[in-house]
């Protein structure tokens, strides 16, 4: 067995120096359709990131109208924490309010022109901490229902909306883009291997001829297809290694935590999407090709 | 080896035939019939020469032997190979129990003469440590040991046949099939080839040679059966053409 894997190794190595143009294409290609899906994970999982961080502070922040009885807004507060998507109400006074605006600015280095106004301009508000983002629907309805108490609904609906659709996007687009340069790929290796069964198909006729079994003739040439895929995702995750602290420095900038870092778990994830895919690319490939230019194992 | 001496020598059972056709018929895909109703038994340790024109199904038969085509109609066995019922996964064996040589030699011109040799060993996956010794055996039984490091475009025609006599023995094959083994060379180096052969079959290997060479046909006085249009129009010791 050893022995055999050594044969089948020697010989895909062998193969693949012949035939170094077409092995160095495939390869290259292999690269290329590998450091697009690498980039797509990357962006998905920070824009993932990114979402997850506003859902996080997914609240919604209802100001009620000066003057509002009590009693309204207790029953209001209620039934909203009857709902299944409200983690949580809470009330903020008018003076509370202004208290945190105040502190606010005080952060910021601005200058506290409250002071100036002499009166409260600030209403009073319920903050309404939702378990879900996308479940405003129900809440907002019940903030509306009681004439006379909420004056105005501040959300983030929108902007949760359209990252949730970007990301959508991304990856259906970058999923069509990464399958068709996947095919690409595929279609250059089978050729790169075809290329190979014919450099070599005097030795496969000898090799045939003096009782080599179907296995010595067929899995050097799988292995070659391997080869150019474990190839490729190597020098992929050699370039990736090389972008990993500019990458998360960028993303740092737009305020998102990304684990590329070795250890980190993007990074475990890629390194095993990436490699994984770059040898069953290879291999598939070179296994059609086998098929298409070798016939099945039962013609002779 | 074990196997091949209990079979000759086991005192209550007939040997078996090294070769055996019942029957054979091979008819081409595209109509054309190449072998007719062939029988053919070839005891094992004999030495048979198979004649005919160009296009009387000698090439044929030796395919249909390899199991490189299947007969249409007829029983072929090889030894305890039944050839013509076999799974095709056990064709390599079959491959391994016959050593064959052709007129074009079928040598990669990249190897040397050693390396050409051991590739039939390589590729039937034997053990690296046994290769070397293998190797020097039968190119020692050739008398191509001096020439084991050049390629096949350094040799002469004969010295390119003889490596792949070698290689074709490496595997200590029972029967030994050359097809038209002389046919690239001149009577001189012919001469050297047939002797070669015939001291393979002085070993103990059965030998089947297609040919077209009557000069020495007609002076080695061996079994020879003759095919026409697919038919064996003679069978007989000695004499090429027939002197019916
Ligand atoms: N693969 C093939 N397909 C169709 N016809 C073939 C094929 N091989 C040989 N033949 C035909 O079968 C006949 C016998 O050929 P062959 O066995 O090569 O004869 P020989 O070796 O005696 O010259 C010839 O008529 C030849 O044209
Ligand atoms: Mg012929």
């Amino acid at each position: 067995m050893i022995g055999f894997l050594a044969f089948a190794a020697r010989r895909a190595a062998e193969g693949l120096w012949r035939n170094r143009v077409m092995s160095l294409a495939a390869t290259i290609t292999m690269v290329l359709m590998l450091v697009l899906l690498a980039s797509l994970m990357i962006i998905l999982s920070g824009m993932q990131a990114g979402l997850a961080l506003i859902e996080s502070r997914v609240e919604m922040r209802a100001e009620l109208f000066d003057g509002v009885a009590q009693e309204r807004v207790e029953e209001l507060t209620r039934q909203l924490t009857a709902l299944p998507e409200v983690a949580q109400v809470s009330y903020v006074s008018k003076d509370e309010a202004l208290r945190r605006f105040r502190a606010q600015l005080a952060a910021g280095g601005h200058e506290d022109l409250t002071e100036v106004v002499g009166a409260n301009p600030l209403p009073a508000q319920l903050v309404v901490r939702l378990r879900d983002p996308k479940s405003f629907g129900s809440v907002r309805q019940t903030l509306a229902s009681p004439a006379g108490v909420v004056s105005r609904i501040v959300d983030q609906q929108s902007s949760v909306d359209r990252l949730v659709s970007i990301t959508s996007w991304l990856r259906v687009v970058g999923l069509i883009i990464i399958a068709l340069v996947g095919l690409t790929v595929l279609l250059i290796v089978v050729n790169s291997i075809r290329m190979a069964v014919m450099s070599r198909s005097d030795e496969i006729e000898i090799m045939r001829l003096v009782g080599a079994s179907d296995a010595f003739v067929r899995w050097p040439l799988i292995f070659e297809g391997v080869i150019i895929g474990a190839l490729g995702a190597l020098v992929t995750l050699g370039l990736l290694s090389l972008a990993a602290g500019p990458i998360s420095q960028l993303a740092g900038i737009i305020a998102v935590d990304l684990p590329v870092a070795s250890g980190g778990r993007l990074a475990t994830d890629l390194i095993l999407v990436i490699s994984g895919v770059g040898v069953m690319l290879g291999g598939l490939g070179a296994w059609i090709s086998v098929r298409a230019y070798l016939g099945s194992p039962q013609a002779r | 080896m074990i196997a091949v001496l209990d079979e000759a020598h086991a005192p209550d059972a007939k040997p078996r035939p090294a070769v055996d056709l019942r029957d054979v018929s091979k008819v081409y895909a595209n109509g054309r019939q190449a072998l007719a109703e062939v029988d053919l038994t070839i005891p094992a340790g004999d030495f048979v020469f198979l004649v005919g024109p160009s296009g009387a199904g000698k090439s044929t038969l030796i395919r249909l032997l390899l199991r490189d085509e299947l007969p249409t109609t007829g029983l072929i066995r090889v030894g305890s190979y039944e050839v013509s019922a076999m799974r095709s996964r056990d064709v390599p064996r079959l491959r391994r129990h016959i050593g064959t040589v052709f007129q074009d030699f079928k040598l990669l011109p990249r190897k040397t003469v050693r390396e050409n040799v051991a590739f039939a060993l390589e590729v039937t996956g034997s053990p690296r440590r046994l290769v070397s010794t293998a190797v020097d055996r039968v190119l020692e039984l050739v008398g191509l040991t001096a020439q084991a490091e050049q390629r096949p475009a350094q040799l002469s025609g004969g010295e390119q046949q003889r490596t792949a006599i070698a290689r074709a023995m490496v595997h200590q094959p029972r029967v030994f099939i050359a097809d038209e083994p002389t046919g690239n060379l001149d009577p001189l180096i012919s001469w050297e080839i047939i002797r070669l052969l015939l001291h393979i079959n002085d070993l103990g290997t059965t030998v089947l040679m297609a040919t077209h060479n009557a000069e020495v046909v007609t002076a080695l006085r061996k079994r020879v059966v003759a095919l026409d249009e697919g038919r064996v129009v003679r069978d007989a010791v000695g004499g090429y053409h027939g002197s019916h």
